[in-house]
């Protein structure tokens, strides 16, 4: 049985995807236990500068290179990883949860037979067994669950879980030349594609007031917008309001839409998935309305009301108009 | 082109969840249930792909008796068959056994694309899609946004991160998990919901999947809850409560209070 940690680093069109920074502090934690070790996988065509930025955490970089793995293809991917583990013999992998993280561990898991399990906000090593934490149940329950085998076992962790480990001496890098079989790369990567639709930029905006589901009706868009231009803010969304088309893409706060910082964030009847605190966490100041006290949104405001979005925000407005 | 649409059925994420005595699972009494958010979108997907270039519709399942109900509005919806491995495990936590089960039901349909809810909304793991796909074999692709399918090849567009999306390309058969937002799913024709009611749904037991038990499917691991446990209070937000005109008052202050609103 392996006992080190190995992280996959994700990277795009040139950039590192900050994940891989993230994970290495609690990796060392855990490797520390286990009596291993802990690396940072690469892979790509000619990634030369982005196993050094890795090098630079001070890890140990496995850069593992081939023409086929130029872009990220699944198949592609679990036939490099292969090729690493003759370097390394890890108790766990890690990948972060990202739209690419959590399209490769499966795969990874059926390349290796070994367990998976996505999505989770910590693990460690216990008595031989590797536990997962996760959030379960739209976040209002947490998770530990322990892995009992013999084998690796391929985690992937929400990002910004950690925060990313400082730059640090001993670092290092090994070049895996691979040989990857492009035949044997069933899924095809074709293109990038950027959708282009002319609207304001939300992430520019020091006030942001979004709508979630909470508002019910599309007609009740309006008055969060309202209620927005009387704060001098724009208004934002959740994803299911933007999915339903009741607003552009473009006005989607979160992981798969905009990641918005202003001074001012309102929450309007959201309840906060991961998915959308990923994109306004790191807000200046967060008001959260909701009807349920026990929504995940109230974790990450400043001030929260439990109350009925409809009823609460013509009332502010009210009072705002009237002065005193 | 035939189609195999997986479905799963999830306690109502607005509810209030309690932890059970023995704190391995919820509390499941007075739980309602539903069909998962982008399970139902994998339905409208599998049923419009099966319009535009004929060929049958399966929905599976993976649950107890209570789930007949979903496959009964997934046939209303468009399924011409459903299948529900009748797994009686009302927690089922292990996204790898489910993906087991499911993928020793499929193989006893002919397919030629897989489907999936990109994530299942209760347990999140955004998993047993692949895994199920590396059960069959068969290439896949995440948190799809658009599928086109032409001969023996699809070409999908999965959603990244920043409103980016990667286009590529699949051999058939090959399974695909359905990001939110993909289409518009229908509502189902109240003479459709009649028949559904009447539509025969067929029951696997373990040994019509080849199997003694269950337990066969979590091979090479054992994945147990070791505790559940209401979050810890972050404590960061500051409650305000009180009448509505209290709260209304208690909020316009607060935008006062840090310049945030200014006046007209």
């Amino acid at each position: 049985m392996g006992a080190d940690v190995l992280i996959v680093a994700e990277h795009r069109e040139g950039k590192l995807v900050s994940t891989a920074a993230e994970a290495v502090t609690r990796a060392r934690e855990v490797a520390a236990k286990l009596g291993g070790k802990v690396a940072v996988v690469v892979l790509g065509s000619g990634v030369d500068a982005l196993a050094q930025s890795l090098a630079g955490l001070g890890t140990e970089v496995l850069q593992v290179e081939s023409p086929h793995l130029r872009d990220y293809t699944p198949d592609g991917y679990a036939q490099g990883l292969n090729a690493a583990l003759g370097a390394i013999s890890p108790r766990v992998i890690l990948l972060g949860h990202t739209a690419t993280g959590f399209d490769l561990g499966p795969r990874l898991a059926a390349e290796l037979d070994a367990p998976v399990l996505q999505g989770c906000v910590d693990f460690d090593v216990d008595a031989g067994k590797v536990i997962a934490v996760r959030r379960i149940l739209n976040e209002k329950v947490v998770a530990q669950l322990e892995v009992a085998t013999e084998r690796t076992v391929v985690l992937t962790f929400r990002p910004a879980t950690w925060k990313p480990a400082d730059p640090a001496a001993g670092g290092s890098v090994r070049r895996i030349d691979a040989a990857v079989d492009p035949a044997k790369i069933r899924r095809r990567f074709v293109a990038y594609e950027t959708s282009q639709v002319e609207d304001i930029d939300i992430a520019q905006a020091d006030i942001v007031v979004s709508a979630g589901r909470g508002i019910q009706k599309k007609e009740n868009l309006k008055l969060v917008e309202d209620f927005a231009k009387l704060l001098g803010g724009v208004l934002g969304a959740s994803r299911p309001l933007t999915d339903s088309d009741w607003l552009p893409k473009t006005r989607q706060v979160g992981q798969s839409g905009k990641t918005v910082r202003p001074k001012l964030y309102i929450a309007c009847g959201i309840s906060g998935a991961m998915q959308h605190v990923a994109g306004m966490k790191d807000s200046g100041f967060i008001i959260a309305i909701n009807t349920d006290q026990t929504a995940p949104i109230f974790e990450v405001a400043h001030v929260g009301v439990v109350g009925d979005v409809l009823q609460v925000i013509p009332a502010v407005m009210k009072e705002l108009k009237a002065g005193r | 082109m035939d189609i195999v649409v997986c479905l799963k059925q999830i306690p109502n994420p607005d509810l209030q969840f309690q932890i059970a005595a023995d704190g391995k699972d919820v509390k499941r009494e007075g739980l309602t249930y539903r069909t998962n958010g982008s399970d139902e979108f994998a339905l409208e997907e599998a049923v419009r792909l099966k319009e535009k270039h004929k060929g049958k519709v399966t929905a599976v399942t993976v649950g107890p008796a209570r789930t007949v109900q979903m496959l009964r509005e997934a046939l209303a919806k468009g399924a011409d068959e459903a299948m529900r491995v009748a797994d009686d495990d009302p927690a089922a936590v292990d996204p790898m056994k489910v993906a087991g089960m499911l993928a020793a039901a499929v193989r006893k349909i002919p397919y030629d694309l897989v489907l999936t809810g990109v994530q299942s909304d209760d347990y999140q793991y955004s998993e047993t899609g692949g895994v199920l796909a590396g059960k069959l074999g068969v290439p896949y692709a995440s948190c799809v946004t658009k599928v086109e399918a032409a001969g023996k090849e699809v070409k999908v567009w999965r959603e990244l991160e920043g409103g980016v999306n990667e286009v590529c390309t699949m051999p058939l058969p090959a399974a695909v998990t359905i990001q939110y937002g993909i289409n518009v799913p229908r509502y189902a024709p109240l003479p459709a919901i009649m028949r559904a009611a009447r539509a025969p749904i067929r029951e696997l037991q373990p040994k019509d999947l080849g199997v003694a038990g269950w337990e066969a499917f979590s091979s090479g691991h054992t994945l147990a809850v070791r505790s559940l446990s209401p979050p810890q209070a972050r404590g960061r937000a500051q409650m305000i409560t009180g009448t509505p005109e209290e709260i209304a008052k208690a909020v316009a202050r607060l935008l006062r209070e840090k310049s945030f609103y200014r006046g007209a």
